[in-house]
């Protein structure tokens, strides 16, 4: 099953836009390589894939859940979150 | 010819060495009808072939009839706390009473069960067929959607509330995850590709057959859903995919549709999900259910018994569905004979999902 948001955060009330640059910033997005993969044994867990464009700036990280840095979960919840509640807008 | 020496023998007993092995379905026969020093040959001289990789198709077969699971459960619940931390908080152990929490008995009642059906029916001991511990954690995460097997422990979430119910809801998710754990002991499936919806539908097939066992339902009268029960009411579907109809499973505004094809002619190439690990299952999935339904009665027996040989003695980490077909015909010409009817209804079950064995 799969759940997808797009976020626009020109369409978003300030304090909301605010706390999504922080976390993509936190997450050191940008400078994350593109694909986070995990060699563990196991099955059925999650992936994520987000693309976020910012300015001139636009990359696509690719993560299996158990490589997952603590860094990046926040914002991947924080997208989840926006996911399970179907919003659609477009993904800085 | 080689012989191996089998230690203590009755005056009556015969010994057959391995290279005159007896073939396995008439031994079946003695094991069943014969005397019981002819039964305890026929077990013995099976035994042996176990130190030879290639003849362990031999015990697949010969255990069923014998059940000699002698192991007990050992099963442990944790509780995460909607944390991340595992295995978390031990909640209950193997014997104690039921907890006020219906997670962890369900989590409890249905590895108790997975463990059951390998045992009673395949004779195996647990996970890794050595007596493993079984762990389980309940209340993974925040509102978290989803089960897995981490390699040593099953995890289960509690589900959003909307989307999903609690992922101990449902017995065959549990049999599903439990099942991982033995395909990683076993075929050692890679979590990639065809090899790796393999390792789904395996998943699958013994999480349909714990609920199957559990409630004495044959094949016919089974739902072959997987996770019914798990999605939250207002979602438009029936459970999470559909070994019976593929792709049937569910369509809903915010999940989408079930993609799971049920043939081969639609097999789905993609990046995603390890390139479609629990979307070209279904391929395999249906295959299981077609054999299961032409073969009759209870699925967990002639159909689950040709599959769980497969599993553990034929298929290899790369195996492809092709390679899965071939090696099912195999396990059901050594368990039934050649040119039987369970041989026709594997080779019918795969032509179904076009793949000719």
């Amino acid at each position: 099953m799969r759940l997808t948001v797009a976020i626009d955060t020109d369409t978003l009330p300030s304090t909301e836009s605010d706390r999504l640059h922080r976390l993509v910033d936190e997450a050191g997005f940008f400078n994350l390589p593109t694909s986070l993969k995990s060699n563990a044994p196991g099955g059925d867990r999650f992936q994520y894939r987000v693309q976020i464009e910012d300015g001139e700036r636009r990359r696509e990280v690719t993560a299996d859940e158990s490589a997952v840095p603590e860094n990046l979960q926040p914002l991947l919840d924080y997208l989840t979150d926006w996911a399970r509640a179907n919003q659609k807008r477009k993904m800085v | 010819m080689k012989t191996i020496d089998t230690g203590s023998q009755s005056g009556s007993a015969q010994f057959c060495p391995i290279y005159c092995i007896v073939p396995p379905h008439i031994l079946k026969e003695i094991a069943q009808r014969g005397s019981a020093d002819q039964k305890a040959w026929a077990f013995r001289t099976l035994s042996l072939s176990e130190q030879l990789r290639g003849q362990r198709q031999a015990i697949g077969y010969i255990a069923p009839v014998m059940a000699v699971s002698t192991g007990t459960k050992r099963r442990t619940i944790y509780d995460a706390r909607n944390g991340s931390a595992l295995p978390g908080t031990l909640v209950r152990s193997e014997g104690d009473p039921k907890s006020k929490d219906p997670a962890v008995n369900e989590a409890y009642d249905g590895a108790g069960a997975t463990y059951d059906l390998y045992s009673k029916v395949y004779g195996r001991n647990s996970i890794d067929d050595k007596g493993m511990r079984i762990n389980s954690t309940v209340h993974y995460g925040r509102s978290y959607d989803n089960a897995f097997w981490n390699g040593q422990q099953m995890v289960y979430g509690d589900g959003d509330g909307k989307l999903f119910n609690r992922f101990t809801i449902s017995i065959d998710v549990i049999g599903h995850e439990l099942t991982h754990g033995v395909t990683q002991y076993e075929a050692g499936l890679e979590y990639q590709d065809q090899a790796g919806a393999l390792n789904e539908s395996m998943s699958d097939v013994f999480g349909s057959l714990v609920k199957q066992y559990k409630k004495r339902q044959t094949a016919k009268s089974a739902d072959w859903l997987i996770g019914k029960g798990l999605l939250a009411p207002g979602v438009k579907g029936v459970a999470l995919r559909s070994m019976k109809a593929p792709g049937t499973a569910y369509d809903d505004p915010v999940l989408g549709k079930d993609p799971q094809p049920g043939d081969m002619k639609d097999y789905v190439k993609t990046h995603d999900d390890n390139g479609g690990v629990h979307i070209n299952s279904g391929i395999p999935n249906r295959a299981f259910y077609e054999v299961a339904i032409r073969l009759g009665g209870n699925a967990w027996q002639k159909a689950g018994q040709i599959w769980y040989v497969t599993l553990r003695d034929k298929l290899r980490p790369n195996s492809q569905f092709k390679d899965a077909a071939h090696f099912t015909v195999m396990a059901a010409r050594e368990l039934y004979g050649n040119g039987s009817l369970e041989v026709k209804a594997v080779q019918q079950g795969w032509a179904e999902v076009g793949i000719t064995v």
